[in-house]
């Protein structure tokens, strides 16, 4: 085992006697003086979220870009087949099982009170789904669960509220926030399959946020490039 | 894992007839009856073949409410010597075990522990009482029959309620019954139940909220003058029963708990946790190399993030206040990269047993090598405006020495314990994912005061830079396809999956442990039978065994010493209390 010795001369008399200790560390704070500001100086300046950011959920709508077993899996649970704009969530209940605070959910599903000669006789669909955000850990084990890609995490962050009963987001609310969320980020963050993109990149590419980004890295952020050797470059 | 070899235990067997000697997984644990356990131990400890003089952990299992004998005691403890490991166990018949006090005096606050949370008494303890919750709580929460809601016996409607008339009640599982809480009262007679003789006229109270404790720990001074004659701590203010919600929960759904304890060090956290269910699943060999590589760079990466904050905050206390900046400044560098890697900055919640949640985002490397680059020259300004300047020597040089003799009967671990000489190094001695493959010193001091364990830190952080450095050359060898989650060879018959539904740990037992920024993080998972809930897991907190010697190492110092010592310890209140 290599171990390695700590320990530091005493101080010498020169150093005691001529302050040697502080000038040295005075210089330090005075070459600090002359650096560049890293203060991002919220809210004038507002850096965005990562694209993999894990903030308030949403619920994505069918948009086309659903993943290829999204109708088997409608079949599957026996909901009416959404159309387009309506919610992709066909209460599963598998974010709620794999949720560690899983009181936090409330989802069930309704039986369509249509004849029996209607075709979607005998067929659900989403009645409820709400979630107690006060009780969320931002962990994303949910949005990995769904099997249709339809819990997602958005990258908004500040939920305060002046009551708990705000925190408590109800599906049309989720879906609002996924439709707001998709339409400026979707395609930073999903392929044309709703899955992950392979090549989100650590940090957003677009000008202003690299501005702002660079300040917190002291002006000097480093340009991103392939990670593996067979990776390509973008 | 660096366990006792199963044929030098079963010599063990042959000298004591009553010792009888099993495994389970890699580990090597010896049964034997309470009325010769300190016996035994005394043997362990002294006999030169064997040396088990370091105290790891005390600990009771709860056999379910229908057995009898009912608990057990469960006793980890490490030879130096041999670099090896044994547990010792023994059934608390009566529930009533032999005080360890008189060997190690680490077992203190471990059977305190142990009283508190399954009423076991521990004979000849110098003073039994509780240690998280307060003197008049009249349960054991971490018993079987125990609910995991607790008990709801207090009315405490919401501010809400209260103010403005928001009925709240009906939404969710919202209830104004709360389990109990201490009132005044209570706080008071636990005060005086921690220190039962006051030796001198003063007792000052430090904390529970107070800047300077870094959490919400509530210190006792008795103080001759300036000098403090005795000490205790308590603690709990933050005690969620994070053991108890592991107990009543799936295996990847309690990592987020994990990340909520030593919440500065969330990844370590993680790790320590991913590891022990990996080894009881027994996969622990076969998960992917990638996702060692990129577990050992992420954990090594949050060291230096929890020693930045350390030295932040530690030179703020001590006055001086522009370290705060400049090591928050290099934090959110490493947040800002979390943040792209895993979503999240403080909680992370990145690894899963098995491996980790997702690959690394494109230029999660780049991002790092520029960081690491960097980094050395930083650690060369702070050292540059603390390491010899005369005011930080004369707060931290001879101040609190911890010896090699504490070192072993406290069981301290981590810095602290390699500021004091041992060279007590998980990531040499387990050589857990990659770290047997990259090339690292191990520092020690030479003293054991503060000073010591600021030079070791300062230079943790520079072998931790060291150690990220060679992951990120590793990992650029690495294909894109290399699998980051572990893939069984046949789905059907070990279901494992990142978001955790539908997964089942066998039945067996195992301690694996991981060498955070606090000490030795260990976790000890017993599993009666396979099941989607682990039946018992107990949580060795290196910050709790850390901040116990504080009792010891401040006696006959100054109060201003208190700062330094407290800060030199470094101990996160999510981890102490759990
Ligand atoms: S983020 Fe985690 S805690 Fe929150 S709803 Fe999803 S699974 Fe539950
Ligand atoms: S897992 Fe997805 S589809 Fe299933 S209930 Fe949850 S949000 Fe709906």
């Amino acid at each position: 085992m290599s171990v390695k010795k700590v320990g530091v001369k005493p101080q010498t008399l020169i150093e005691k006697i001529f302050f040697l200790d502080f000038m040295k560390g005075l210089s330090t704070t005075i070459k600090h003086l002359f650096k560049r500001t890293i203060t991002v100086t919220f809210p004038y300046e507002v850096l965005q979220p990562t694209i993999r950011f894990r903030g308030v959920h949403g619920l994505r709508n069918v948009d086309g870009t659903e993943s290829d077993d999204f109708m088997s899996w409608v079949k599957k649970l026996k909901i009416k087949p959404p159309e387009m704009g309506e919610t992709r969530c066909i209460a599963c209940k598998f974010c709620q099982a794999a949720c560690p605070v899983p009181e936090l959910f409330t989802i069930k599903a309704e039986k369509l009170n249509v004849p029996e000669d209607h075709p979607h006789h005998g067929l659900k669909v989403l009645a409820v789904f709400d979630m107690d955000l006060s009780k969320c850990m931002f962990c994303g084990l949910c949005t990995q669960a769904c099997p249709t890609d339809c819990i997602i995490h958005t990258d908004i962050y500040d939920l305060s509220a002046y009551t708990r009963r705000n925190w408590v987001l109800n599906k049309e609310m989720l879906s609002q926030i996924a439709d707001d969320f998709v339409s400026r980020r979707r395609d930073e963050k999903f392929d044309e399959k709703s899955k992950w993109r392979e090549d989100q990149p650590l940090w957003p590419q677009d000008e202003e946020d690299l501005r702002v980004r660079a300040k917190l890295w002291d002006g000097n952020i480093p340009k991103l490039g392939p990670n593996y050797f067979d990776q390509q470059e973008k | 894992m660096s366990w006792i070899s199963l044929d030098k235990a079963k010599k063990l067997e042959e000298q004591f007839a009553y010792a009888k000697v099993g495994n389970s997984n890699e580990y090597v644990y010896v049964e034997v009856p309470k009325e010769n356990l300190i016996e035994f131990l005394t043997f362990l400890k002294e006999s030169p073949d064997y040396q088990f003089k370091m105290f790891i952990d005390l600990t009771i299992v709860d056999h379910d409410v229908k057995s009898d004998p009912r608990f057990q005691g469960v006793i980890i403890l490490f030879s130096p010597e041999f670099k090896e490991r044994i547990i010792v166990k023994t059934w608390a018949t009566n529930e009533e075990l032999p005080t360890l006090t008189t060997l190690w005096s680490g077992a203190k606050w471990a059977e305190r522990e142990a009283y508190d949370m399954f009423g076991i008494r521990f004979e000849g303890h110098e003073n039994l009482v509780r240690m998280f919750m307060w003197e008049t709580y009249p349960y054991y929460p971490l018993r079987k029959d125990f609910p995991l809601k607790g008990y709801e016996e207090v009315e405490l409607p919401s501010l809400n309620e209260v103010e403005r008339g928001d009925q709240l009640e009906g939404m969710f599982n919202y209830s104004r019954m709360h389990t109990a809480i201490p009132t005044l009262e209570d706080l008071e007679i636990t005060q005086k139940a921690r220190m039962p003789k006051k030796s001198s006229q003063i007792v000052l109270n430090w904390g529970p909220l107070h800047p300077g404790t870094h959490g919400t720990i509530w210190f006792l001074f008795d103080l001759d003058g300036e000098y403090v004659q005795q000490c205790d701590i308590i603690i709990g203010q933050l005690h969620r029963g994070v053991e108890k919600i592991a107990e009543n929960i799936g295996y990847q759904q309690f990592i987020p708990y994990t990340d909520r304890m030593d919440y500065i060090a969330a990844i370590n956290e993680n790790h320590a946790y991913v590891i022990a269910a990996e080894k009881l699943m027994g996969i622990y060999d076969r998960v992917p190399e990638k996702a060692k590589w990129i577990r050992t760079m992420m954990a090594e990466l949050s060291r230096i993030n929890s020693h930045l904050l350390w030295l932040g905050t530690y030179a703020l206390d001590l006055g001086a206040l522009t370290m705060f900046l400049y090591t928050f400044r290099e934090r959110e560098k490493i947040m800002d990269i979390y943040e792209g890697i895993t979503g999240a900055r403080f909680t992370i919640n990145y690894f899963r047993i098995g491996g980790v949640f997702a690959d690394l985002p494109y230029g999660a490397l780049d991002a790092i090598e520029a960081f690491i680059k960097d980094f050395p020259q930083r650690i060369n300004d702070y050292e540059r405006l603390l390491t010899r300047n005369r005011i930080w020597l004369s707060r931290n040089k001879d101040v609190c020495i911890i010896t090699e003799e504490d070192v072993y009967d406290y069981g301290l671990t981590g810095a602290v314990a390699r500021a004091s000489g041992v060279p007590y190094d998980l990531r040499k001695i387990d050589k857990y994912d990659a770290y047997g493959e990259v090339e690292f010193d191990v520092p020690v001091g030479e003293k054991g005061d503060s000073y010591d364990r600021y030079l070791v830190r300062m230079e943790e952080m520079r072998q931790s830079a060291r150690i990220v450095q060679q992951c990120i050359e590793r990992l650029r060898k690495f294909s894109k396809n290399d699998p980051y989650f572990f893939q069984p060879e046949d789905p059907k018959k070990l279901k494992i999956s990142i978001d955790g539904r539908g997964m089942k740990l066998p039945e067996g037992e195992v301690y694996a442990s991981t060498d955070n920024p606090r000490g030795e993080l260990g976790f000890y998972i017993f599993n009666k039978k396979a099941s989607i809930k682990p039946y018992r897991v107990r949580i060795r907190s290196g910050a709790f065994y850390n901040l116990q010697v504080f009792t010891k190492a401040i006696i006959g110092r100054p109060i201003a010493d208190a700062i330094t010592l407290l800060s030199t310890l470094d101990p996160v209140v999510g981890e102490t209390d759990r």
